[in-house]
């Protein structure tokens, strides 16, 4: 490559990924982070308040209650699931699993994933889902 | 405005005036930290969101199921570490790494600094994460 790919390519609009859904549906995965990066500074808020004591893990609590920022983590939550579902199906173009001469199929490999989640999930539920021993 | 371009390979630095060409070394690290935490993100997020962001504000959890002193004993230790290593340090790198190639689709800034503001933001909010654990083992 002997020029650099600006000189030869027409320059993009930032409106670019308007255009076809597929570049939506790409940036749509994008900003999937955006309201992650808001959980993980909440989760990191709380850790601070975990620390100073009782009464500041209490004001933690309420915090997170207050109607905007449980709109924003529910956002969250669906992000994180959006996220997983086009994640889990790069796994086998990636890395596709072969056992022997066996290939595994993509849909296999995809579904092992959310059985993932779904382990992690009962963990969570075990863990805080009754009264602490 | 021409749309800058990230890594490109060129060998005639002298002919068309641009800085010579560094092989990105790095890439793969930054890569493998994004593609961790996007395990992390898909796997274990959801579930620690549910639970601390939406179950436990709601006060649909269990009374003591993270009091202050559970929440305490769970959280500063090594187990405790390991959790906030996978569940918020690998998905803070993800987040780093789809927010810079995010700002460089959208056109925003230049990627050579996005790269260490996004990256270097990653690793000390790492730090800090990492750090509150130790402090607390340690209280």
């Amino acid at each position: 490559m002997d020029k650099s790919t600006s000189q030869r390519f027409v320059p993009l609009k930032r409106n670019w990924w308007l255009k076809l859904r597929f570049f939506k549906l790409y940036m749509l995965r994008e900003a999937t982070v955006l309201p992650l990066v808001f959980f993980l500074l909440c989760i990191l808020a709380g850790m601070v308040a975990l620390l100073q004591g009782p009464e500041s893990w209490q004001r933690w609590i309420a915090f997170m209650g207050s109607p905007i920022v449980l709109l924003l983590n529910l956002l969250a939550l669906a992000a994180s699931l959006f996220h997983a579902a086009t994640f889990f199906v790069l796994f086998p173009r990636v890395m596709p699993l072969r056992i022997g001469n066996y290939q595994l199929p993509d849909k296999a490999i995809v579904a092992g994933q959310w059985a993932g989640v779904l382990a992690v999930l009962l963990l969570f539920i075990w863990l805080f889902g009754r009264a602490s021993v | 405005m021409t749309k800058p371009t990230m890594n490109t390979p060129s060998t005639d630095s002298q002919r068309t005036n641009q800085p010579p060409h560094h092989q990105a070394y790095d890439e793969s690290l930054w890569w493998g930290l994004f593609s961790a935490g996007g395990v992390c993100f898909a796997v274990l997020l959801p579930s620690a969101i549910l639970f601390f962001a939406v179950l436990l504000p709601l006060g649909w959890l269990p009374a003591d199921a993270l009091s202050h002193e559970r929440a305490s004993r769970l959280l500063f230790s090594v187990p405790g570490f390991l959790f906030v290593g996978a569940a918020v340090c690998l998905p803070l790198f993800h987040a780093a790494h789809r927010l810079r190639h995010g700002m460089f689709d959208l056109i925003l800034g230049r990627d050579t600094t996005n790269k260490k503001l996004m990256y270097g933001a990653a690793a000390l909010l790492s730090l800090l994460a990492l750090g509150l654990v130790v402090a607390g083992m340690f209280r």
